[in-house]
């Protein structure tokens, strides 16, 4: 393996100066490996995205699994243990992005058991978000019937309303960056089969994953009506994000945006609480307005009243 | 399952003392009580209007944008994302609308992938004889399909049930009908034998055995309709329920047939006509010159010695 990446750190060079290679294949541990056709577009762009999935300790049953969807649905992910959520998990973080060489990072941070934060950032240096989870529904629901290679590269969709603000842009690119797999991923698997829905609605991000069942008779062609037949059966898992901040570091840094609507669940359930508290004080405060409105305006006697009473 | 739900003005009802947030037009924005949505179990609501401190950075995101992205030229192969144009607005509260906009989203976004993928020639489509690892195990799988199969068995036996309840209706009022004739039927005859009876009485009594002739084949015609109600008049004297055995209804020589008969002519043919006590045993003709009994299974014994 060592040999292989020296050879191929010499190689490009000496492609980049001479586009005609040498004739004779190169004797490699595997065999003999035939020239530059099937090096990564030479001079091109290779994609070396890393993602570490880790979560934080007392994470509920349901976003764990959840968790370990997104790892087997992204084969260019390293799943790390529990991290320890304490004050400093911005620093911790960096560094164990750092040491498993990592490149991004998808952080479930799991709050009193019920709420979901996913920080999904680019590392060393690069933007972070912080996202809250809705609406989560997993792979294993036997509703979701679809299924799909492990590790084929998925094909992204995302709304056209990701193009209209800057902070859509951006959170485009890195879902774009995080979700997509490398092109020659070593778990990779080859052909197209399923297909990622990202789209906005109502400010929030919906996430949808669909198996592509095409009639198709060759691996590379579609029969003439193929397109039409095509079918989307649904593989899961489900999620929806609602973006809280956008940090300008990893992890932390200065904030870049804040979400105007977002409330807190926290506070959602404090004000629920005082609602239903609310009941009782206005039950004391309608008595008392009662009571104040009889005494100014004192019923007159009635005649009848002793009528009765014997 | 119901993803959002509308909520009860949760934020409109604030108590005077509450002291949120910093803003101070969070009072009158919650007052408002605009838009607001929840969604299942983590309660999601919205603040009627954005809260003005919100940061928005907006050079700052854009040079971030442009430090993380790739660069311009890179193939589309690498990236695999497509851009879909959303034409309507979808109500995040209205499920199916909101599922249908998702899956044409992706429909459109895989068939201009699969245009793309066409015109490069490379293979994209999985052989029916690939074999890998799947995201979901086959046991997952197998479970997935009895939930369906299950599900499937159970319409087609709701719908069966249905279809035989009208079935059944259907049946009773055909009866019903059918009964109703009948009895009209037998009105009608009754009364025309009243009228003959009428009419004789008045022409005189003449003509005795013609005139029988006409009765009798007036009671043939009614044996058959009669002889599913009890018979008083046709009590045969060996009978040993007096005429007052109960006789089937019309409706249970329907339902029954075959072994489940009550009716007299069945248990008559299976276990032969009732007749006085002890009639079991007795010296007849037939009986005192019978020799059966004598030498008690003796040749049966002989075989079995034989042997």
């Amino acid at each position: 393996m060592g040999k292989k990446r020296k050879h191929s750190d010499v190689e490009v060079p000496a492609v980049k100066k001479d586009e005609t290679a040498a004739e004779r294949p190169k004797r490699t541990l595997l065999g003999w490996k035939d020239k530059p056709e099937t090096q990564q577009e030479s001079t091109g762009f290779r994609n070396r995205e890393k993602v570490l999935v880790t979560c934080s300790r007392r994470i509920n049953y349901r976003y764990r699994h959840l968790m370990l969807n997104l790892v087997s649905v992204l084969p260019h992910c390293k799943k790390d243990n529990k991290v320890e959520s304490k004050a400093t998990k911005g620093a911790t973080l960096n560094e164990l992005v750092e040491l498993k060489s990592c490149s991004s990072c998808l952080f479930f941070e799991c709050r009193k058991h019920k709420d979901l934060y996913l920080w999904m950032s680019k590392c060393p240096n690069g933007p972070s978000v912080k996202f809250l989870v809705n609406a989560v529904h997993t792979m294993e629901e036997l509703k979701l019937t679809g299924n799909h290679l492990k590790g084929s590269r998925p094909l992204l969709t995302f709304s056209s309303n990701f193009d209209k603000d800057p902070h859509w842009k951006l959170l485009k690119e890195m879902i774009t960056q995080i979700f997509g797999t490398p092109k020659e991923h070593r778990k990779s698997k080859p052909y197209h089969d399923h297909v990622f829905v990202f789209s906005i609605v109502d400010d929030h991000i919906w996430f949808r994953n669909y198996q592509i069942s095409c009639p198709h008779t060759g691996a590379d062609k579609i029969d003439r009506g193929g397109l039409e037949k095509m079918t989307l059966i649904e593989v899961g898992p489900r999620f929806c994000l609602n973006p809280i901040k956008i940090f300008g570091g990893s992890f932390g840094g200065p904030t870049l945006y804040e979400n105007p609507f977002y409330v807190s669940p926290n506070q959602i359930r404090s004000l629920e609480k005082r609602q239903k508290a609310g009941k009782y004080a206005k039950k004391v405060k309608a008595k008392t307005r009662r009571k104040m409105h009889e005494m100014t305006n004192p019923l007159e006697t009635d005649e009848f009243a002793d009528m009765w009473k014997e | 399952m119901a993803i959002k739900k509308p909520t009860s003005k949760l934020l409109e009802t604030l108590p005077e003392d509450l002291d949120m947030e910093p803003s101070e037009s969070d009072l009158e924005t919650e007052s408002e009580a605009g838009s607001e949505s929840e969604s299942e179990g983590d309660e999601d609501v919205k603040l009627a209007e954005p809260s003005k401190t919100a940061v928005y950075n907006k050079e700052a995101i854009l040079d971030k944008l442009g430090d993380i992205s790739w660069p311009e030229d890179v193939d589309w192969m690498h990236k695999l994302s497509l851009d879909i144009d959303q034409e309507q607005e979808v109500d995040v509260n209205d499920d199916l609308a909101r599922e249908l906009a998702f899956y044409t989203q992706a429909l459109e976004g895989t068939r201009q992938a699969f245009v793309k993928f066409q015109t490069t020639g490379l293979p994209f489509l999985r052989p029916d004889d690939y074999y890998a690892e799947m995201v979901k195990t086959d046991t997952h799988m197998e479970k997935i399909k009895g939930r369906l199969l299950s599900e499937k068995r159970r319409i087609e036996e709701a719908e069966e049930r249905r279809k035989a309840r009208e079935n059944k209706k259907k049946a009773k009022e055909v009866q019903a009908e059918k009964q109703k004739e009948r009895a009209k039927q037998k009105k009608d005859e009754i009364e025309s034998v009243k009228k003959w009876r009428k009419q004789r009485q008045q022409s005189g009594f003449a003509g005795g055995e013609k005139d029988g002739d006409m009765g009798l084949s007036f009671e043939k015609v009614k044996e058959s309709d009669t002889s599913k109600k009890n018979k008083r008049a046709g009590v045969s004297p060996w009978d040993r329920s007096g005429g007052k055995a109960k006789q089937s209804g019309g409706k249970d020589r329907k339902g029954g047939g075959g072994g489940k008969r009550k009716s007299r002519e069945f248990r008559d043919s299976k276990y032969g006509f009732g007749g006085k006590k002890g009639m079991k045993k007795q010296n007849t003709a037939e009986s005192a010159n019978e020799f059966k009994g004598f030498n008690k299974g003796d040749s049966f014994q002989n075989k079995k010695r034989k042997k």
